[in-house]
């Protein structure tokens, strides 16, 4: 991996120097108290102890509500047309790990058959540089799902803080080597050690052992228990980096025109897999519970070697009705 | 490509089957799409009521006659009541086709016992159509088929044209009560019926579709006459979008029923969460 060492003046200056017309730039910066990932932000928050933004940047790449086609109706002929897609490419700047992991693991199942352009397009459209992670609360577990605070999948670039004025750039992957030899060419390189804080999780789990555990207590009163507890109000999967789960609906601007849009939906909500018939497979919140911790933790590796969750703890942190999705997968894996 | 894009289809004839089915006769706007669309019985598609949505139903007609395609659906929901107001002449949407088919090479050379319920008969139908065209690579066709009521039996002229065919049995039901003064067809649930024709079990294959408490009383009645659970198999309907494997909802467990599906066995089903 090469690596080069770049100034926070450097960075300001990429910030400044990429042309507007054909770059957007995403980065977190402070709205209030929280933290956001903000487009063409002149005020970016590169620091690794900022804490996770409140959403995830899913939705630059997988939009919670996006145009899949027009129609058009004019005498009894209907016509269809494509959604214009934005040419402008996106960087993204200080992605923390545990999101910038969220594209490959989505990649999987927008890919596994049939391609989705749309989420890949917007993939192929940014570079991401991801940032070292210095931040840890109570709801974190990113070292419990396979990554870590300095782990680059999804990165293209990745920083990790060398000095107060200086960071560490790596060359992740030829889309980011492409890139900083485009905007960065004459950085120095980096032939020195780097030093990271370690992340202790303090409830570590074996995701393998969670997946076992789970493939074989579909009946278990852990559900029924959480289920119990959990209002159904989906806000795990809107912020979740890597919930996916989409409906497909018409809109109308008149009697004779409109879009076909994919929205966001989540698994948690009582209609989602509601039959017409009014027959329903997961009729109870506790079965809806059950499916949104399989699906992370078994069905998904499963079929995709891949754990659903990227442990940026962010479904925690927002629930109303308190739900730790850590504390639940810590308690399974220790059964 | 854009994989939510429908192709534009024209509804080329409409068959009132009871009071709440239709069946649509649908041909693809560009004759090019037509002759390229090929698909394998169990199949299914989106179909797009454009402003309403889309629905999906199995592709209720044979591959083997390829110059139109046919759904069957019950009104039920939003798009299948904007689908019963159509008219001959109207322009649909449709995606398709996906998920896997039934496994008629394997098929071939056996008996074949198709059970229907209901409206569970429109992924039967196509299959039926489908070996009946290639009956000579097939062996004794019997075919079961019950609804709630007269009424409420689909395809009745076709029903007609199997019991006269040679070489097929077929014997249509209707649920206790829902028989009517000249019904001359027998009465009683499926299950029943399908002890009462008591099809052998040897080289013999169960094709099964239609209300969970029939298929559910049905399978003890199958495993009774010796059927296999490889040689049963059914297809399942769950509530989906995208048919293409993304949405997320018509997952059981690690299985994508729009994907592996809509056609399983007795076997994979049962190695299937029961959440279906």
């Amino acid at each position: 991996m090469k690596e080069f060492i770049i100034n926070t003046d450097e960075i300001a200056n990429l910030i400044s120097s990429l042309p507007a017309d054909k770059w957007d730039i995403l980065a977190p910066a402070k709205d209030g108290k929280s933290f956001d990932y903000v487009l063409s932000s002149d005020k970016p928050i590169i620091n690794s102890e900022a804490p996770p933004s409140k959403i995830s940047f899913k939705e630059y790449f997988f939009p919670k509500s996006e145009t899949l086609f027009y129609y058009k109706r004019e005498a009894n002929e209907i016509s269809l047309t494509e959604p214009k897609f934005a040419e402008k490419k996106l960087l993204v700047l200080a992605a923390k790990p545990c999101d910038a992991a969220s594209l490959p693991i989505l990649s999987k199942v927008f890919n596994w058959d049939y391609k989705d352009e749309f989420f890949n397009k917007r993939v192929n459209n940014s570079v991401i540089i991801g940032l070292s992670c210095a931040y840890s609360d109570e709801s974190c577990f990113c070292t419990s799902v396979g990554l870590d605070r300095n782990n680059t999948k999804g990165s293209d670039i990745f920083l990790t803080p060398f000095n107060d004025k200086q960071y560490v750039l790596s060359v992740v992957s030829d889309k980011g080597d492409s890139f900083v030899k485009e905007f960065l060419p004459n950085l120095t390189e980096f032939t020195g050690t780097k030093e990271t804080k370690e992340f202790i999780d303090n409830k570590p789990f074996d995701y393998k052992k969670t997946k076992d555990w789970i493939a074989a207590n579909f009946e278990n009163k852990i559900w029924a228990e959480t289920g119990e507890v959990c209002i159904g109000c989906a806000q795990c999967a809107f912020v979740c980096p890597t919930c996916h789960c989409f409906d497909i609906v018409d809109e109308n601007c008149d009697l004779n025109c409109g879009r076909r849009i994919k929205n966001w939906d989540a698994c948690q909500f009582g209609v989602f897999t509601k039959h017409a018939s009014g027959h329903n497979p997961r009729n109870s919140q506790e079965k809806r519970y059950r499916q949104r911790v399989s699906h992370k933790f078994d069905y998904y590796y499963e079929k995709f070697g891949e754990v659903l969750c990227t442990g940026c703890g962010r479904c925690t942190r927002g629930c109303p009705a308190g739900i730790d999705i850590g504390e639940i997968v810590f308690s399974i894996s220790n059964q | 490509m854009n994989i939510y894009k429908p192709e534009l289809v024209e509804i080329k004839d409409i068959i009132e089957e009871t009071p709440d089915i239709r069946t649509l006769r649908l041909q693809f706007k560009n004759p090019e799409t037509q002759k390229a669309f090929a698909f394998k019985a169990g199949q299914f598609a989106e179909y797009s009521v454009f402003g309403e949505g889309e629905c999906t139903f199995c592709i209720a007609s044979s591959p083997t006659r390829p110059e139109f395609l046919e759904c069957s659906f019950k009104m039920a929901g939003k798009v299948t009541k904007a689908m019963s107001k159509l008219n001959i002449g109207d322009t649909m949407g449709l995606r398709g086709p996906y998920g896997n088919h039934f496994p008629i090479e394997d098929m071939k050379g056996k008996n074949i016992v198709f059970i229907a319920g209901g409206i569970g008969m429109a992924p039967v139908r196509c299959i039926i159509w489908n070996v009946l065209d290639l009956k000579d690579q097939f062996k004794d066709i019997s075919i079961i088929y019950g609804a709630r009521t007269v009424a409420d039996l689909v395809y009745k002229n076709e029903l007609e044209d199997w019991k006269k065919m040679a070489g097929v049995k077929t014997v249509v039901t209707v649920d206790p009560g829902g028989e009517t003064p000249d019904w001359n067809g027998e009465v009683g649930f499926v299950p029943s019926i399908v002890e009462k024709v008591s099809p052998k079990a040897e080289n013999t294959v169960a094709i099964i579709c239609g209300p969970p408490i029939m298929i559910k009383f049905t399978m003890p009645v199958l495993k009774k006459l010796g059927f296999k659970d490889d040689d049963i198999i059914t297809t399942l309907e769950n509530r989906m979008k995208c048919g293409l494997g993304k949405c997320g909802r018509c997952n059981i467990g690690s299985v994508y029923v729009c994907k592996d599906g809509p056609v399983f066995t007795y076997t994979q089903m049962q190695q299937l969460p029961d959440e279906f």
